[in-house]
């Protein structure tokens, strides 16, 4: 019998039992809006491949990572130092992460400005709000793991923003801290979080967007729909893939000649009796919030300036995440205010974070 | 199946008893879990320091101590009475640092300043720094939460 028929009869035995071949049809009829947005959707791929590569150099680093108050730094000193390529593994979790983030943020502006949420792809919107949160909470959680002076303050700046807000505030940065401070608790307990919590959340939510995606197939571009324009299609398989993969290559090229030209560096190690070092900044994603965050006055009428800020802020998140039921008549003056907003927020984003880096 | 004069059928009596069961089965095994994630309160009611320490400080010049997990400053007054401070920023819990040449606190986190006395003078910061009372006990200095003898 040849390794053929062999191959075959394996194929025609698991077919029977799991029943692929409607999987793999799918795949094969799957098709591509061909249009001059098409680029964004290299996006969402490219985030998935970053996500791997997390998941990869993050298993490999927790062989050597303690998580607790008196080795963290020292462990990740030895990943660094000791490991063979351990620095290497390091600098690319870092970058990766960073890259992630980024190309997150322009998923999300390609889908406001294009309106890719609107009927039927509400709910693809709003598992994709969670991604978003879960891919922040990662970054957050992930920043305070080499437990140097930084990483210290930029924490207990991030686990008492919570505190601010009424009524659950205060138990919600306990829930956080694992007690009223920030100490070895809270070490460990983040560590928790990012390997575990997090890729478990991350995963249930992940599988729920692409089961969408699937399902409800490519969104048009708005104009598109409404002229009812012919658009022209391509094959998702091979045409789509390859391309994505030509992004996924260029992608890896520049995530590994970051990783090894400019590898993250660790702070002395952190003393939760020191003042916060001057010049701490946060991660580069949440600089604009930071900036934020200083501009507001102590006290505005009757509450402090941090309620104030930490409550104008929760609620651009509950807009956002019901953005497609706000959006409703996406072709009128509501829907272009929406796409101007989202344009607007790019460009505060990126003043306040310049603003911030100058200082 | 419904019985004459009953409110409900037989099958949503059942649905609604499994569904009760289970909700109560989750909120009793998730009570624990709650209790557990929180850990007992860690901030000490008093720290003792040697009076040894602080005794020589000139007048208006501060020096550190730990209360608890946190930094905290010993101001020695002018009548010869001591001050405590929690050294911990009243907008977002940074540590702050005591510069001696301006004698004011500063929070390099958010740019927060505090005179000598602890009260917020600029910045963000929109309380004072937390008092402690210090009260000399012996050999000791002792540093105390408001309302504990």
């Amino acid at each position: 019998m040849s390794s053929r028929n062999s191959w075959r009869d394996f194929r025609g035995w698991i077919e029977d039992r799991l029943g692929l071949d409607a999987i793999l049809d799918f795949l094969h009829n799957k098709r591509v809006p061909q249009t001059r947005h098409t680029v964004w959707m290299y996006t969402g791929s490219a985030i998935l491949l970053f996500f791997v590569i997390q998941v990869i150099t993050g298993i490999v680093l927790a062989f050597y990572y303690r998580p607790t108050l008196e080795e963290a730094n020292k462990s990740v000193a030895r990943i660094m130092t000791d490991i063979p390529l351990g620095w290497m593994i390091r600098s690319v979790h870092f970058w990766s992460a960073t890259f992630m983030i980024a190309i997150v943020f322009v998923h999300f502006l390609s889908i406001w400005i294009l309106k890719s949420y609107r009927k039927p792809r509400e709910l693809t919107w709003m598992t994709g709000v969670f991604l978003l949160v879960f891919s922040l909470a990662f970054g957050f959680t992930g920043y305070l793991l080499p437990w140097d002076d930084l990483s210290l303050s930029a924490t207990k700046v991030g686990t008492d923003i919570p505190r601010a807000i009424p009524v659950v505030g205060a138990w919600v940065t306990k829930l956080l801290r694992g007690g009223d401070d920030v100490t070895g608790d809270t070490l460990t307990r983040f560590f928790g979080i990012h390997i575990c919590v997090l890729p478990l959340a991350l995963l249930f939510f992940l599988v729920f967007h692409l089961f969408l995606i699937q399902k409800l197939g490519m969104s048009l571009p708005l104009e598109a729909e409404l002229k009812k324009e012919k658009i022209e299609e391509i094959p998702f398989w091979p045409n789509f893939v390859y391309r994505e993969a030509v992004v996924w290559l260029v992608l890896i090229g520049a995530l590994i000649s970051l990783a090894v030209f400019l590898p993250p560096s660790l702070g002395k190690v952190a003393d939760l009796m020191a003042p916060a070092p001057k010049g701490i900044k946060p991660e580069w994603y949440f600089l604009f919030l930071f900036q934020t965050l200083k501009l507001f006055p102590a006290n505005i009428l009757f509450i402090t300036g941090e309620t104030l800020a930490v409550l104008l802020i929760f609620a651009a998140v509950v807009l956002f995440f019901f953005l497609p039921f706000i959006d409703t008549r996406p072709a009128e003056r509501r829907g272009r205010v929406i796409v101007a907003s989202a344009y607007a927020l790019i460009i505060y984003a990126l003043a306040m974070s310049v603003w911030s880096l100058l200082q | 199946m419904k019985f004459k004069d009953s409110l409900f059928t037989r099958r949503r009596f059942l649905n609604g008893l499994l569904g009760g069961g289970i909700a109560t089965l989750a909120a009793s095994l998730l009570y624990p879990i709650i209790k557990f994630v929180f850990p007992p309160y860690q901030e000490p009611d008093k720290v003792l320091l040697p009076l040894a320490d602080y005794q020589g400080l000139a007048p208006g010049s501060v020096k550190g101590f730990a209360w608890g997990v946190k930094p905290g400053f010993i101001k020695k007054k002018a009548d010869g009475s001591y001050l405590a401070l929690v050294g911990v920023c009243t907008h977002l819990d940074c540590n702050v640092a005591f510069l001696p040449d301006q004698k004011k606190f500063f929070c390099a986190c958010h740019t927060g300043w505090y005179d000598e006395n602890g009260i917020n003078i600029g910045g963000p910061p929109p309380h004072p720094l937390r008092t402690l009372r210090a009260v000399v006990e012996g050999e000791n200095l002792v540093v105390k939460k408001e309302g504990v003898a």
